[in-house]
């Protein structure tokens, strides 16, 4: 088997395995950067000083502080809304163009599931407006 | 080689946002790297 053909049979194998690197990769610096933020932390707190506003906004991410916060998660949802609908869109396009072939059945379903979770988003995007409300 | 370019032209986008995504997240780190090593500073320094 040369190359390309390894390449034509495995190609989709690309985005799982770049995800699972950079969930690994993440989950590791973001444990050790954790661990350095909070030596640091204990070490102002030793020192009876006030630790940088900048230094606490590490210690909780900007990842928690976008969910924490009504207006983030609305935000978040409305962006994962966009994002599935667009996913939903391209699916379907690429169904339409590829109908005839035997491997289109992939592409519709793929466009399902991603017009199923474009819906749950703007549901829940709807759902949070009238409860802060 | 130009045949698998024909299939594969469209697999350049997707490569491009992972490309991005590295640029991003290694950005973000040095940012917060450079977080780490102000407050590190700041706080050996002589009241």
């Amino acid at each position: 088997m040369s190359f390309t053909d390894l390449f034509v049979s495995f190609w989709w194998l690309i985005f799982p395995v770049f995800g699972m690197g950079m969930g690994f990769w993440g989950m590791i610096s973001s444990e050790r950067r954790s661990a350095r933020v909070l030596d640091l932390i204990k070490s102002y707190v030793d020192q009876g000083k006030e630790p940088p506003a900048e230094l606490l906004k590490l210690a909780t991410s900007d990842e928690e502080l976008v969910v924490n916060s009504p207006t983030g998660r609305r935000q978040n949802n409305a962006w994962s809304f966009v994002v599935f609908a667009a996913l939903a869109a391209g699916f379907g396009v690429g169904y339409y163009f590829v109908r005839a072939e035997d491997y289109a059945f992939a592409f519709l379903i793929v466009a399902v599931v991603m017009a199923v979770m474009a819906v749950g988003a703007l549901f829940i995007v709807l759902t949070s407006r009238a409860n802060d409300k | 080689m130009v045949e698998l370019f024909r299939d594969f032209w469209w697999l350049m986008f997707p490569m491009f946002g992972m490309l991005m995504a590295v640029i991003h997240a290694l950005k973000d780190n040095a940012r917060q790297d450079a977080i780490l090593r102000d407050a590190r500073t700041q706080l050996e320094r002589k009241p």
